[in-house]
């Protein structure tokens, strides 16, 4: 082991073993441990340095975040200090832990559930988006892991992540049976706007309308299944075509929002809702962004509105790995979907980009991306597609620089699940990254222009 | 010609900062040559409302960076970065004699950017904008602690870092206007050092038993310093800006008790009767009283009542027996202390001890009174309430000029965060030069 700490004060360890020791000045001052911006948005880059450490000497970097829940994340990484005693997270590679290469925002989206949190965690998903994630880093002496504190704390610092940029408005709507929330950017307007469509999880997840509120376009993000303010039982979608229209018109008709520059984004059976929107209902969104999803509707239809049977119709086409961890993938297969609900994407009039994780265990997606692509195709309009594909990438492809779990907890009635999404770490992170920067751009083009 | 508004992108990074932190206005995606104005509105904790505005025109890209292009008139002018911050001014129609201090300092100031088509003078709060942010400037770093302290009778509040520390401590004093005032602890504390805000004048042991207090409040506020368990006893500092300079000074050369590993004196003097109380170093400087002048706008100079520097040596602290790295920083357009004078006369006695290898003098010609953390509005002159019995109103002249004070403020700063972190953080035995500052 490098005996370059043998110079080095060790603070902590001084002041509690033997109390009192005066600290004798030495060469250099104490370490350091930056982050800035200190308060950032979700996917604003963080640059992490530490500085006044010896030269060439081991040392880690650790995070730690709490989620909403109280879960505990936590990622780490090796670094070796360069010749003037500093670690930069945007120039050095990790060389051990969860990450490894040059990562500037590793340790953001390498965070896992610390040891000992509660099994089949999904990523830290925030429910409360008005508050930020207080993440706390510390920089240890030498090549060592967080389990194995208490190792010297040489430097800590602590940085706040938001999804609200300071003035977004965060309105809660119910109205005409409509249930959403609306995000509005700070500002007199009027703004270009969003409709933000999650997948059969269901509930009303704000994190991305937030986000894009913080971007400078209205966001809404709309619940269809799994919610309290919903009629009918939460396992099904007990709404249809004119729910979904109410919806996209409630944005038409704020004096906030450009009634003719509204754009769709879907996620996984979001996808779904959002071609048909913009295939049958007589609705004309500037612009369609899908993740992930089908160009049919993977459950039996109960009308022609698109209300639903039982969702466990399509349980058939459940497969299972070695343990019991369940991939849907199988069920949004073109040939798996039903006839009479597959899009008319011949219809389609305004651009369309579709992203795909390629280790999407959830969703064909890549089957889909296909089918969509040939229709389109067939009907003259290529020229609207654009299409991303990810190697590497799972099914839920969301804004960057947060962690991805590769499986996690789907149900526990009537049986205890586990869904496996797919991705791997460092590419998923990646196809976040990417995609997020891409989906910006294609909304700038087609919606502020 | 009319621009759709939905083009127009106006941003402000970071939107949540620190308020010494820099940031960059960026208003893109309109014409070139187009004529813009931008605007910042803050209403302060009092209701009052502070306003900034600055004339640009688009370069061929159709972008206003204000970090890099010149601002062709408003309430600055040039290129200035921060701008925005430093010339808010209270809008027309306000009381006069303001002077914007947060007081509670858990919560951000919250400045509105906006972008006005046209060059624009006034009525801003009439038209509709362009478009419009909200930033956030946040004296407390995230993790930082404050904590209340009233042990031994003191009225202090405490900013530790974030983090397990242990961290080196300093002792914040502010001058004659009293009352506890947090925010430079708060904002040190976001630099990693654990400060604590003293009010010395109007705490509650003086207000319960109408007596001053004397050197035991001071060295009590050290030993809390020095005994607290995140903080190292052994690096601890002493910061004082006007009368709170006359303090910092004779714990530095007097008490025994007190030692410190450097201090930070800015706007204050060395002028004051050896062993005398607080009570008694007041009572002299208002002895000079009738030396008190008045500007052509009936704001009080209060300058000249130190003024000529002694020559006995039991009316000044006694500069040769400084042990401690010492960094002076004064304004030059001072009309409330002689500061300038004072730190001429300090480093005097200091060259003559042999001591001045200690000193660090830093002056600003066209600097007023009142330096403070930077990019905050600047006031030439604001009502003051003294602390006497019964307390005085008055429209104090502080001194300066807007920009030559605003850009003190930000050297001064960055400088005394680099003096403070050298001698606090350990590294350069005493003495040793400060050519990077």
């Amino acid at each position: 082991m490098i005996p370059c700490y043998t110079v080095q004060r060790n603070l902590a360890c001084i002041q509690r073993t033997v109390g009192g020791v005066r600290w004798t000045s030495s060469c250099r001052p104490a370490p350091l441990l930056t982050a800035s911006p200190v308060r950032a948005l979700i996917d604003d880059k963080i640059s992490i340095r530490g500085h006044f450490l010896p030269p060439r000497c081991p040392v880690t970097v650790c995070a730690q975040m709490q989620s909403d829940d109280g879960d505990l994340w936590e990622a780490f990484a090796h670094f070796n200090t360069n010749s003037d005693g500093t670690v930069n997270l945007t120039r050095d590679p990790s060389v051990g832990g969860s990450y490894l290469g040059c990562e500037p925002m590793g340790l953001l989206w390498g965070l896992q559930p610390a040891p000992g949190a509660r099994e089949g965690l999904r990523q830290a998903e925030k429910k409360k988006v008005e508050t930020p994630y207080v993440m706390l880093m510390s920089l240890l002496k030498g090549h060592v892991s967080p389990s194995e504190r208490p190792s010297t704390e040489l430097a800590a610092v602590t940085a706040e992540r938001w999804y609200m940029a300071p003035g977004v408005r965060r309105i809660e709507i119910r109205q005409n049976g409509v249930v959403g929330t609306l995000f509005l950017p700070p500002g007199p307007g009027p703004f270009p706007a969003m409709l933000d469509l999650w997948g059969m999880g269901g509930g009303l997840v704000e994190y991305r309308s937030a986000l894009f509120a913080s971007r400078g376009y209205a966001s809404f993000s709309l619940a269809y299944i799994g919610h309290k303010d919903l009629p009918g039982p939460q396992n099904l979608i007990n709404v249809g075509d004119p729910y979904y229209k109410s919806a996209f018109q409630l944005l038409q008709d704020h004096p906030q929002v450009y009634p003719d520059r509204i754009g769709i984004i879907g996620l996984s059976f979001g996808v779904y809702l959002a071609l048909r929107l913009a295939s049958h209902s007589g609705i004309k969104p500037s612009c369609l962004i899908c993740i992930n999803g089908p160009a049919g509707s993977t459950i039996k239809l109960a009308d022609a509105d698109g209300r639903t049977e039982q969702t466990e119709n399509d349980q058939k086409y459940w497969t299972y790995d070695d343990q019991g961890n369940v991939s849907f993938r199988a069920v949004s297969l073109p040939a798996n979907l039903s006839p009479e609900s597959k899009v008319k994407l011949e219809h389609l009039t305004c651009p369309l980009m579709y992203i795909v994780g390629e280790d999407d265990l959830s969703a064909s997606s890549v089957e889909n991306a296909n089918l969509i692509e040939e229709t389109l195709s067939a009907a003259g309009k290529s020229q609207l597609l654009t299409r991303l594909s990810y190697p590497g990438a799972g099914h839920l492809i969301e804004p960057p620089y947060t962690p991805n779990s590769r499986a996690s907890l789907w149900s526990v009635k009537p049986q205890k699940l586990v869904t496996l999404w797919g991705g791997h770490l460092a590419p998923h992170a990646a196809a976040q990254e990417d995609s997020w920067k891409k989906i910006l751009e294609f909304m700038e083009t087609n919606l502020r222009h | 010609m009319s621009m759709k508004p939905l083009c127009v992108k106006l941003s402000v990074q970071p939107s949540r900062g620190l308020v010494d932190e820099k940031f960059t206005v960026l208003v893109q995606n309109l014409l070139p040559g187009f004529q813009l104005t931008v605007h910042a509105l803050h209403q302060c904790e009092d209701g009052h409302s502070w306003e900034a505005f600055a004339h640009y025109t688009t370069d061929a890209t159709g972008t206003v960076n204000v970090s890099q292009d010149p601002s062709l008139d408003g309430t600055y002018s040039g290129v200035e970065p921060m701008g925005l911050l430093w010339s808010l001014r209270p809008v027309p129609g306000s009381k006069s004699g303001l002077r914007m201090r947060k007081m509670n300092v858990q919560t951000p100031m919250v400045v509105t950017i906006s972008v006005y088509q046209g060059h624009q003078m006034e009525g801003f709060l009439d038209r509709v904008s362009l478009a419009s942010v909200v930033v956030e400037r946040w004296y407390m770093a995230p993790g930082v602690r404050r904590v209340p302290i009233t042990d031994g009778k003191l009225t202090a509040t405490l900013f530790l870092p974030s983090g397990a520390g242990p961290f080196p401590g300093l002792l914040d004093l502010w001058g004659r206007g009293g009352k506890l005032v947090e925010y430079r602890a708060a904002l040190l504390a976001s630099h990693g050092i654990a400060s604590m805000a003293l009010d010395y004048l109007t705490p509650q042991i003086t207000k319960e038993t109408g007596k001053m207090v004397d050197n035991d409040y001071f060295e009590t506020a050290y030993r809390v310093l020095e005994q607290h368990p995140q903080i190292l006893g052994s690096r601890i500092a002493m910061l004082g800006l006007s009368f709170g300079t006359s303090v910092t000074l004779r714990m530095a050369v007097y008490s025994q008790d007190v030692k410190l590993s450097c201090a930070v004196c800015i706007s204050g003097s060395h002028v004051q009767p050896i062993g005398g109380s607080v009570e008694q170093i007041l009572a002299y400087f208002n002895r000079n009283a009738d030396k008190t002048r008045f500007d052509e706008n009936n704001q009080v100079i209060w300058r000249d009542l130190l003024l000529p520097i002694p020559t006995d040596p039991s009316l000044k602290v006694d500069m040769g027996g400084l042990q401690c790295p010492l960094l002076l920083v004064v304004g030059e357009d001072d009309q409330n202390w002689p500061a300038h004078e004072c730190a001429m006369d300090m480093k005097e006695m200091m060259e003559r001890a042999g001591n001045s290898h200690l000193l660090t003098v830093l002056s600003y010609k066209n600097a007023g009174h009142l330096i403070e953390p930077p990019f905050m509005p600047f006031a030439r002159a604001s009502t003051f309430k003294t602390v006497t019995n019964p307390p005085t109103k008055v429209m104090a002249l502080w001194g300066g000029e807007l920009v030559a004070h605003s850009r003190a403020q930000e050297d001064a700063w960055r400088k005394m965060l680099v003096f403070l972190r050298e001698n606090l953080y350990g590294g350069m035995k005493h003495g040793a030069s400060f050519s990077n500052l």
